[in-house]
């Protein structure tokens, strides 16, 4: 006899399901069961999981998706399975109508709702009585059935006879079911964390709030029809309800809205003749042939496989922007196609750039394109209602994205349901570095004064790692859109988002993936908005007109600054890991910046392809390939493999794989790990390459390669558009260094840097930097006419003195000021008239509290004024205070100043202690987070000097493999998991910035230094490569007392840029530059890509660290030596 | 005036009641964090300071010694010991939470002189363990700031300026945010306000600041506020004849008591617990307290209270030459609940109260216990006994109930053994009900069972045990039992041991 079980719950019914979808889907084959039904509560959003696991696994069981309805009438709960594609549009409108009529992440559900969508669907209600059944029943002829389960809660078999009558008194038949929340019982106690956390109580306090017992897995049929000995009637009822499902996810085949163009039959005429047009305006001296080549057999493909709406719809969009002067540029492989570039959606020239068009899309595969579109991130919510208001809410809403438990949320939510005290919580969680998938240490344990050996600890570490990677709740993803012709809520269920006028569908972009449904990546990008500031700048200032596609190509000072890694704020380069890949690699050329971007990638590192790259491009290694079929494959990159499509390549040229069978596997890795059927493929990859003859050594490391890909698949595709806004933002940095700073600033917050890092630079690079001022600055930063750079430049970047060109300074904006509100800050632009000439003035024009113009006092705003700090603030303290009336004197300040002196002028004067240049210096940080007057490390130089604490610049002078004592306030600290707990760390004086390596022991034995310091001295070797040079840090000592002495609140100034990871665990829009795929989990490795530990090796060798050195960065040096 | 500051007065009465043998601080939660509150010297030298996180403080110093903070032991010490330092004034304020205010003025020549007076004081602090730090000023300000904040030592009247001018604003016991406000502005010395002009500073920064200054140098007097009992409500009677007869205390309880009702009334509270002081004509206090277990105001009640508490003295009370003086006084109060007059069961309720008060004050309040609904599933823990008093209310029942309707929960037995006894049961394999079983060697025979109901152990706890199933049986003579077997035969599996069975309850 068969059994199929359809009360299931995955975990996503939030915090009642224990186990992932997929874990259910295998369990289900494992113990024999004919089909599963997976209903989480009033959503879908598990369903694709499960749907993927079965065809990526070839499971025979059937499956069924459909919905756990919950109803805010007091119903009781009622399964709905649809029969067809039909029901399952019915059940997904029944959804959208729960999900709109609730707030973001609740769906409210009326038994009326559930009668006026039943058609098409199979209902079993979960416990209830005649008079419902009877209404359900006359909704639902013969689609009805009462469930039935068998929990051990002590009186089943009365309950069991009890459900039977009342089944036949309704004539509904009985169904067996075990309402299953986790697919083995020992997931119990994750189930019942998992209740303390929904009911927000402890383990102990939860009481009858959890279960009382285990019984609600996954059942053997065996076990099942046992249980129901009495009713087998309801054990035969699941394979009846079974046949008649005959709904498969896979029917969702996607509809692509029609793009009607005005004048043509047919979109691949509208695509065909738009593109020959423009491709005229991009080629003014003719089509190339390769280009012309290019651009037919692409619209062949288009063709034959009805794309072209789709082609159209980006268009569109695109054109969109532009109209309204967003600057936008697509990436993807469908997006650096022929096609693209003449339709404008991207600037990389096919003429130019040689691309590889397989991923383009395949006719096999019936992948669909991938073209990802970025947009300035200010303007990118204008496209978006575009999109919205074109297409309708019906037919257009933004992909979800899951939220899961990752390392600190996990420890944080299971913490609290053990009862931890929020300080030990707080312990354990910061131990946990940045937001990926860390785990809680032993030491981190110790540490916070437990036991880790401890019962409890043991347990909690256990089900904190059991529930990470559990999706919490969904957001709307940074900018997937589907765009259907049917509507839209009839193939996926549409909710509302947290931010108004978003709506957004329950699946994810794996999901949509999987079932082949298109979508189009409207994604913002913090560079675009700071390129296009700066473009504007330049315009205005300089009287060039450019865009990303006329500034000028290859212009080699750009590649000379590039090669220095000159590239504080330059898009993608900017990290510390690319700082020191730059000199190595010396890119010379666009294709250059390509790999430069792909190359500090999780791919490459893992799979130990960076160093040998390396190797060949200096010469010291011959280029050879294993094989002639792979050397067509790998010649670009001198044999080394580096990009996505290269990996995928080689396990379909050499190991035999179809190229379905390598894009499964590359989605393996990503989404099926918690599965583990990872092993077939490697086993397959290896053999197939060994039976092709290629060594086993590098069959291995091809293997990890594309492991890596799998957290965060990066083509070559994709790294060509990045590439072409690196070159773009370093021509801007490289020839007008302020109109590129200031924009910046004013597109703050991107990037790895803060604004004290941004200005340094601009300062090094020769610019005048003025402070924010209330007569001079409006809300951002601006240029001035000032002094010329390159008469100016900092030692460092002497070489560049033909190479920059500005003549401006920056003015800093009132949106450096701490805790201003730009609300505020357009008030006194708007009120400033000519000038203020008083505080009194600025306060009633303004007509701003007070407390306002404190924190522009505080921020030394007032500099214009001939106000000190101190006096701005007295002035500021004494308004509205000093017997004034708000509301008669307006009239006068107005019309004449006079009116108002006397007033002011009644007060006899105060003598205020002047402020003393250190402290001013605090001060700046304290409000503006910067200061143009000086560096506090100035001041503490001869505290530093008694301590033979050298300058950062001495560095520069000092021989690799001495031993150095330099200090500096601590501006980064980074832990990228690749690099095995090593700790990079940069620190920065008056004189330069230093780069500090931390070693795990170091670390461990020195860590509250490391992770609270704010000011440090460390002690070390140096160690030069390539004009990169690191301190590896023996020893640190925390001087931050010594700032408190410059002014009270000294020690709690910080320098800490963005990149910084112990106090800004990775959130950030930089997420929206990856590539599909599983995004958050893998922010963390875009940040942190380590300094490539094993580059520390080079310089190492004849040092006397060198042992222990490589001991540690042996699993990432794999390299051949 | 003289300043007494103990300033290590948490970590000094630790000291004094047990051996140290590490570092000590005391923590207290601020907001959810746990942080220091107190360190004494040795933590002090190793950097750690009140503020800071305890998990800091522990990752930075794994070896210190922690204690919960007790801020009431410190204020009773602080109390004694302004109780003891009568011996120096009758004038003793406390200046909570770790210091004292003595008014010397003209009692200081008792001692043969201020100075005299400072070496017997700080004598004896230092005999009995206390850090401490004293000044004697003019003013009170001044005493507190030297004490504080400056060179512990006496100060003439007069001298106040030229001592302050240098100490840190926060000498003037400002609040924290006046003191960043002035810092912000450059204004950190006391010498940085002295003699800037008033009004421009008054109008940024209120009246406070002046006025504490002047204070601190005597331009305005300060009240001192000698300790005083706080008890809310007092109400107090003098006798020209001393009583000393039983029934006249309590006549005069039930007087006394009808003056609190009325102040109890007007604020809307009861009285929680009560004490009454008499004071015996040749200076010996007795003092007779009394709790209830809800708000009282009543005269009656009071009086019947004291009425069982005097019972427990008996002749006890020992008047000797009788109490000149009385006093009533409410030590605890709450709102009173408005009571409904009339409508069924609220006058039960208050009888049952009145019921237990009365046994309470009669047998010792521990001794009078009800049960009290648990939330658990595991039978044994679902109900604890408390001391009636204590008790409120239904004490959860009623969630009891209610949940068991809602999740159908079979009957539980009228009556639970206090330990499950085991038993030896023949049962269908893997969970059927036992066929028959022996029970304090009689054998029973099942002739009708229902179950099992299952119930897991608590997996977090080491003593949580393992899963229970439950049966209802019957046996042939009627009896009824409630039994279970331990441990599931699935879990043999995994190591379990093979389950048992036990009997835990039997209905009526």
């Amino acid at each position: 006899m068969r059994y199929l079980e359809f009360a299931v719950a995955s975990n996503f019914s939030f915090l009642r399901g224990a186990s992932h979808p997929e874990e259910l889907m295998v369990q289900a084959a494992h113990i024999g069961l004919a089909g599963l039904g997976l209903c989480d509560r009033n959503s879908v959003a598990g369903v694709v999981r499960a749907h993927l696991a079965k065809r990526e696994q070839n499971l025979s069981l059937h499956y069924h998706p459909g919905a756990r309805l919950t109803f805010a009438d007091g119903t009781p709960d009622i399964l709905a399975y649809p029969r067809d594609r039909a029901g399952w549009g019915r059940l997904a409108r029944l959804l959208t109508v729960g999900n709109l009529r609730a707030e973001k992440g609740d769906c409210i559900l009326h038994l009326d709702d559930l009668l006026a969508h039943a058609f098409g669907l199979e209902l079993i209600v979960m416990g209830g009585y005649v008079r419902l059944l009877a209404r359900l029943r006359e909704s639902a002829p013969h689609r009805v059935r009462l469930a039935a389960s068998m929990l051990y809660r002590g009186r089943d078999r009365a309950r069991l006879t009890h459900m039977k009558e009342l089944a036949r008194a309704a004539g509904v038949p009985l169904i067996a079911v075990n309402d299953v929340l986790y697919h083995h019982p020992n997931r119990r106690p994750l189930a019942d964390v998992l209740a303390c956390i929904r009911e927000k109580t402890t383990i102990e306090r939860a009481g009858r709030k959890l279960a009382a017992n285990a019984e609600r897995y996954l059942k053997p049929p065996q076990e099942m029809m046992r249980l129901f000995h009495d009713a087998p009637e309801a054990i035969e009822e699941t394979s009846q309800l079974s046949d008649v499902l005959s709904f498969s996810l896979d029917e969702l085949r996607y509809e692509y809205p029609d793009e009607q163009v005005d004048g043509f039959d047919n979109a691949q005429d509208a695509l065909t003749y738009l593109t020959y047009e423009n491709a005229a305006h991009r080629y003014p001296q003719g089509i190339p042939d390769k280009v012309r080549a290019n651009l037919e057999h692409e619209l062949k493909l288009i063709a034959q496989l009805q794309y072209a709406p789709y082609f159209l719809t980006v268009h569109d969009i695109v054109r969109f922007a532009r109209s309204q002067g967003i600057l936008c540029q697509g990436r993807g492989s469908a997006a650096n196609s022929a096609v693209c570039y003449c339709l404008g959606v991207t600037e990389i020239d096919p003429d130019r750039a040689d691309l590889l068009f397989e991923r383009f899309i395949s006719p096999e595969r019936r992948e669909p394109p991938d073209i990802d579109v970025d947009f300035e991130h200010e303007r990118r919510e204008e496209v978006i209602q575009y999109i919205y208001r074109k297409y309708g809410r019906e037919h257009a809403g933004i992909a979800a994205t899951v939220i899961s438990y990752r390392g600190r949320s996990a420890i944080r939510e299971v913490g609290k349901a053990f009862g931890l005290s929020e300080d030990t919580i707080g312990a354990l969680s910061s131990s946990i570095w940045g937001g990926g998938g860390g785990a809680v240490s032993k030491d981190a344990v110790t540490r916070t004064g437990l036991d880790p050996q401890s019962r409890r600890m043991r347990q909690i570490i256990a089900l904190t790692q059991e529930v990470t990677g559990f999706p919490r709740h969904l957001s709307q993803h940074v900018g997937g859109f589907v765009i259907t012709r049917s509507r839209l809520d009839e193939v996926v269920p549409i909710g509302n988002a947290a931010m108004d006028d978003r709506t957004f569908v329950e699946w994810d972009k794996d999901d949509l993936d999987a079932l082949g449904i298109l979508k189009i990546d409207v994604l913002g990008l913090g560079m675009l908005s700071c390129l296009r500031k700066a473009l504007d700048l330049v315009d205005k200032h300089y009287g060039e007109r450019h865009t990303l596609a006329t500034i000028p190509a290859e212009d080699p000072a750009v590649y000379r600054m590039l090669c220095r890694a000159d590239s504080l704020g330059v898009f993608q380069v900017e990290s510390r890991a690319q700082m020191t890949m730059l000199p190595r690699l010396k890119p010379e050329h666009f294709y250059d910046l390509v790999i430069e971007v792909a190359i500090v990638r999780p791919g490459p590192i893992q799979g130990d392809m960076v160093h040998p790259y390396l190797r060949r491009r200096r010469g010291q290694e011959p280029i050879s390939y294993p094989s002639e079929a792979l050397e067509a494959v790998l010649s670009k990159t001198l044999g080394v493999p580096l990009f996505q499509e290269q990996a995928m390549k080689i396990a379909i040229v050499a190991a035999g794989f179809t190229p379905s069978e390598a894009d499964r596997l590359r989605r393996a890795m990503a989404t099926f790990k918690r599965v583990g059927t990872i092993g077939t493929f490697q086993r397959k990859m290896i053999d197939g390459m060994l039976a092709n003859n290629y060594a086993r050594e590098f069959a291995e490391r091809c293997f990890q390669q594309i492991e890596g890909f799998g957290e965060y698949g990066f083509p070559e595709s994709h790294a060509a558009s990045f590439a072409l806004l690196v070159y773009a933002s370093a021509w801007l940095k490289c020839r007008y260094p302020d109109a590129f700073a200031a924009a910046l600033l004013n597109a703050q917050p991107m990037g790895f840097y803060a604004p004290a890092q941004i200005v340094r630079d601009a300062r090094e690079h020769g610019v005048e930097v003025r402070p924010p001022d209330i007569n001079h600055s409006l809300w951002g930063s601006t240029l001035e006419p000032g002094p010329r750079a390159a008469e100016r430049l900092h030692e460092l970047h002497r070489e560049m003195l033909d190479d920059v060109w500005t003549t401006n300074a920056v003015r800093l904006g009132l949106r450096e000021i701490k805790g201003l509100q730009e609300e505020d800050a357009r008030l006194i632009v708007e009120k400033r008239g000519v000038a203020y000439d008083s505080m009194r003035d600025v306060w009633l024009r303004t007509g701003l509290s007070p407390r306002v113009l404190e924190r522009l006092a505080d921020a030394d705003a007032f500099g214009s004024l001939s106000l000190s700090r101190r006096e701005a603030l007295w002035a500021a303290k004494a308004l509205g205070r000093v017997g004034d009336h708000d509301d008669d004197l307006p009239l006068f300040a107005i019309d004449s100043d006079a009116a108002v002196a006397p007033v002011v002028s009644r007060e006899p004067d105060v003598h205020l202690p002047p402020m003393l240049i250190g402290e001013e210096v605090i001060n700046d940080y304290r409000f503006l987070h910067l200061s143009l007057r000086a560096h506090p490390a100035q001041f503490l130089r001869p505290d530093l000097y008694a301590r033979d604490i050298k300058q950062n610049d001495a560095l520069r002078r000092i021989r690799s493999g001495t031993r150095v004592r330099i200090s500096g306030l601590v501006t980064c600290r980074q832990r990228p998991g690749s690099a095995n707990g090593v700790v990079f760390m940069t620190i920065e004086d008056e004189t330069a910035v230093a780069n500090v390596i931390v070693w795990p022991q170091v670390f461990e034995r020195l860590r509250p230094i490391v992770l609270s310091a704010r000011y440090v001295a460390v002690t070390g070797c140096v160690q030069e490569e390539s004009g990169v040079i690191h301190v590896v840090a023996e020893q640190l000592e925390d001087l931050t007392h010594f700032l408190a002495r410059l002014a009270e609140h000294g020690a709690q100034i910080d320098g800490l840029a963005r990149c910084d990871e112990v106090r800004r665990p990775i959130e950030d829009q930089r997420e929206a530059h990856l590539a599909g795929g599983r995004h958050s989990r893998l922010v963390r490795l875009m940040s942190e890509i380590p300094e490539l530990a094993s580059d520390l090796d080079v310089p190492a060798r004849g040092s006397a660290h060198a042992p222990t050195r490589r001991a540690i960065a042996a699993p990432l040096c794999r390299a051949r030596h | 005036m003289l300043n007494l500051w103990l300033r290590r007065l948490s970590t000094d009465r630790i000291a004094r009641s047990r051996k140290l043998s590490a570092p000590l601080v005391v923590t207290g939660k601020c907001g959810n964090a746990e942080v220091l509150t107190a360190v004494d010297d040795a933590s002090e030298r190793l950097g750690l300071a009140p503020g800071l996180a305890l998990a800091q403080a522990r990752a930075m110093h794994p070896g210190i010694d922690t204690v919960p903070e007790d801020a009431e032991a410190d204020a009773t010490l602080l109390e004694s010991i302004a109780d003891w330092c009568l011996r120096y004034t009758p004038l003793v304020a406390c200046d909570a939470p770790d210091g004292l205010v003595l008014d010397i003025s003209g009692c200081a020549h008792l001692y043969g002189g201020e100075r005299e007076l400072v070496v017997d004081l700080g004598g004896r602090l230092e005999n009995a363990g206390f850090a401490y730090s004293l000044a004697i000023a003019g003013t009170i300000g001044a005493a507190w700031a030297a004490a504080h904040y400056g060179e512990p030592a006496s100060y003439a009247c007069g001298e106040e300026l030229t001592m302050l001018a240098p100490l840190p604003l926060s000498a003037l016991r400002l609040p924290p945010v006046t003191v960043v406000g002035l810092a912000r502005v450059g204004l950190k010395r006391i010498g940085d306000i002295a003699d800037q002009p008033r009004a421009p500073l008054t109008a940024r920064f209120g009246a406070e600041v002046l006025r504490q200054l002047d204070r601190a140098l005597g331009h305005e007097h300060e009240p001192l506020t000698p300790r005083l009992p706080v008890a809310p409500y007092v109400a107090e009677q003098r006798f020209a004849e001393p009583i000393a007869r039983e029934e006249d205390v309590l006549t005069i309880t039930a007087r006394l008591a009808r003056q609190l009702q009325f102040a109890l009334e007007r604020r809307g509270d009861g009285a929680r617990r009560i004490e009454l002081t008499l004071f015996r004509t040749d200076g010996v206090v007795r003092r007779i307290a009394a709790g209830t277990s809800r708000p009282l105001r009543d005269p009656d009640d009071i009086r019947a209270l004291f009425v069982e508490r005097l019972a427990v003295f008996a002749d006890a009370l020992d008047p000797g030459f009788g109490f000149d003086m009385a006093r009533l006084s409410v030590i605890v109060a709450e709102p009173f609940p408005p009571e409904q007059i009339g409508i069924g069961g609220g006058e039960n309720a208050a009888e049952l109260c009145r019921l237990v008060d009365r046994l309470s004050a009669r047998l010792g309040s521990r001794r009078v216990r009800r049960l009290v609904a648990q939330d658990s599933h595991i039978p044994e823990l679902a109900e604890t006994v408390l001391p009636a008093q204590v008790v409120n209310g239904d004490a959860g029942w009623n969630a009891f109930r209610q949940y068991r309707k809602e999740a159908k929960l079979p009957p539980r037995p009228l009556r639970l053994l206090a330990r499950p006894e085991p038993i030896r049961a023949v049962a269908e394999v893997p969970d059927g009900p036992p066929l028959r079983f022996r029970w304090r060697r009689a054998l029973h025979e099942v002739i009708a069972a229902e179950g099992p109901e299952r119930i897991e152990g608590a997996w977090w706890s080491e003593h949580g045990g393992p899963a229970r199933d439950y049966f209802r049986v019957e046996d042939k003579s009627g009896l009824r039992f409630w039994l279970f077997r331990a441990g599931l035969y699935r879990d043999l599996a995994q190591g379990a041991a093979t389950p048992s069975w036990f009997l835990h309850g039997t209905f009526a």
